[in-house]
């Protein structure tokens, strides 16, 4: 019998679980700095710039 | 000091346990209702009902005995009690055996009385009866010691039941297979006694590390 | 102080750690995967077929360092775990929190490799093979230390717990393989067991041993690079992940 499929099978099985062990953490890592870039803007949008300048809808 | 402690948690508990005793039935209930629905799925053939009639009851009584994990540790940490334990002068691992036992002796001794009724649904051949029970006898305290070290871990959460379940039945694995092991060579005519002895031997060593993990396991839920 | 000893204290140091992972991760996948790629090489096109199994036993090149190192990445996060709670070391934590992933990925490749190379052996996907269910509650382990992890909120008591339940794991785990086997033999009369002891030519065992070195180096590489993107969550509101992040203040 033809044994070409299942070692094929075999090594894309290897090749995706292996693929996807490199590609989660990379996406782990850039959505924690993604967040953490996000994070200091929001910050820095709440700092009063000017305390002088009257408080105004205009 | 280590005995009076003991003496004050179980009298407590069984306090406790008389306040509401009908609680007590309930893991006997659920074996019962395994049964009744393994009955149900495998059709009332005597023959093959018999067949597999030790592997239904021993998972009925680890089934209850995962459900009845439950209450071990989570009325005390609901009310602070637990964190009470942690500062008591007796050590944690021997109040977490006391608890331990009582758990064991309400839930699963009113199981082992249940088992021989149970058997009698399963058209259990009669002969079987006295390996079954010396295994579950042997099997739950071993499971309810696993199981503490499992609720110790997730003590605190709330909705664990499902991942309490998880990760308890990989660990329940070897005592499964010995108890249900040791009737099917029982039926087989093999010699049972060497799983028994096994199961005899996890309980001693689980009796002296089981508590210690879980007193462990507290500690860290808790800090 | 000595070299070796300051360089330990200092991967203890979160944003220290981050530049060392970050810098070594790539070559270890690299050096990985160029190992693991001779090794198949020599799986696929030099090794002649096996005059019983024919060209299917090409997967064992897979399967076997995909089984050894479920186990050996089980048994480094129990040590990992120990370490971190016996002496509280926080960087151990989340080693051993960054095995978990790889080990169980590496369980999943054994077992679906197992059962592509038992289709055309045995006939059927499944046989409760004792090695293959061990591998299959092994698999149950990774995921409930994983599980358990994630469950809980406060990063630190997390790893401890999961950590606590990884060497109950180890410990148990023979038992569990002791277990399985006894079961297996009593319930089918006779130890068949399908990966049996292959008396392998020696001729068949250098792309073994290539795919062993490249599984570990690989992994390497998969631990210093989860590990990296735990430390970064943990130390998410510090300054210094903010700068690398490249938001300026």
């Amino acid at each position: 019998m033809s044994y070409l499929p299942y070692v094929i099978a075999a090594y894309c099985v290897f090749a995706i679980v292996l693929g996807w062990d490199y590609v989660a953490p990379r996406l782990q890592v850039r959505q924690q700095l993604r967040a953490a870039k996000l994070r200091v803007m929001r910050r820095q949008d709440t700092i009063p710039r000017d305390l002088e300048a009257p408080l105004t809808r205009e | 000091m280590m005995m009076s402690a003991a003496r004050a948690l179980l009298a407590r508990d069984l306090r406790m346990l008389w306040r509401r005793r009908g609680d007590a039935l309930q893991p006997a209930l659920f074996a019962l209702l395994v049964v009744v629905l393994f009955a149900l799925a495998l059709g009332a053939e005597p023959q093959a009902l018999a067949k597999v009639a030790p592997a239904v009851l021993w998972l009925a009584v680890l089934l209850a005995g995962l459900l009845a994990l439950d209450t071990l540790f989570r009325g005390d940490a609901e009310d602070g009690s637990l964190e009470q334990w942690m500062l008591a002068p007796v050590p944690l691992w021997w109040l977490v055996l006391v608890r331990t036992f009582m758990h064991w002796a309400s839930s699963a001794l009113p199981l082992l009385v249940a088992t021989p009724f149970l058997g009698e649904l399963l058209h259990l051949p009669h002969d079987q009866l006295p390996v079954l029970l010396a295994s579950l006898a042997l099997g739950t305290p071993l499971l309810s010691l696993i199981g503490a070290v499992v609720a110790a871990l997730t003590v605190g959460m709330r909705r664990s039941g499902i991942l309490v379940a998880l990760l308890a039945l990989p660990l329940y694995v070897p005592v499964l297979v010995f108890g249900a092991g040791s009737v099917a060579a029982w039926a087989q005519g093999l010699d049972s006694t060497g799983a028994l002895l096994l199961l005899g031997a996890g309980l001693v060593v689980a009796l002296v590390l089981a508590p210690l993990a879980a007193a462990a396991a507290i500690r860290i839920a808790l800090s | 102080m000595n070299p070796v000893v300051r360089w330990f204290h200092q991967l203890g140091s979160p944003p220290y750690f981050d530049r060392f992972a970050s810098r070594w991760a790539p070559w270890a996948y690299v050096l990985g995967l160029l190992m693991m790629a001779w090794g198949l090489y020599g799986a696929l096109f030099v090794v002649p077929a096996d005059y019983q199994q024919g060209d299917s036993f090409r997967i064992l090149y897979i399967h076997v360092p995909s089984a050894w190192m479920s186990m050996a990445i089980f048994a480094l996060m129990a040590l990992y775990s120990a370490i971190a709670l016996i002496w509280r070391i926080k960087l151990c934590e989340i080693l051993a929190m960054a095995c978990a992933p790889a080990g169980a990925a590496f369980t999943l490749i054994t077992l679906l490799t197992g059962s592509i190379w038992g289709k055309p052996m045995w006939g059927t996907w499944w046989d409760w093979d004792p090695r293959l269910t061990t591998e299959l509650i092994l698999l149950f382990l990774y995921l409930g230390v994983i599980g358990l992890y994630n469950a809980i909120d406060d990063r630190r008591a997390a790893a401890r717990a999961a950590g606590l339940l990884a060497i109950v794991g180890v410990a148990l785990l023979p038992v569990i393989h002791y277990s399985v086997t006894w079961w297996n033999s009593l319930h089918q009369g006779q130890t068949i067991s399908l990966f049996g002891k292959s008396h392998m030519d020696a001729s068949m065992l250098p792309p073994l041993w290539w795919m062993v070195a490249g599984t570990h180096v690989w992994f390497v590489g998969s631990l210093l690079s989860r590990a990296r993107a735990d430390n970064l969550r943990r130390e998410s509101g510090k300054d210094w992940v903010a700068r690398l992040a490249g938001a300026t203040q």
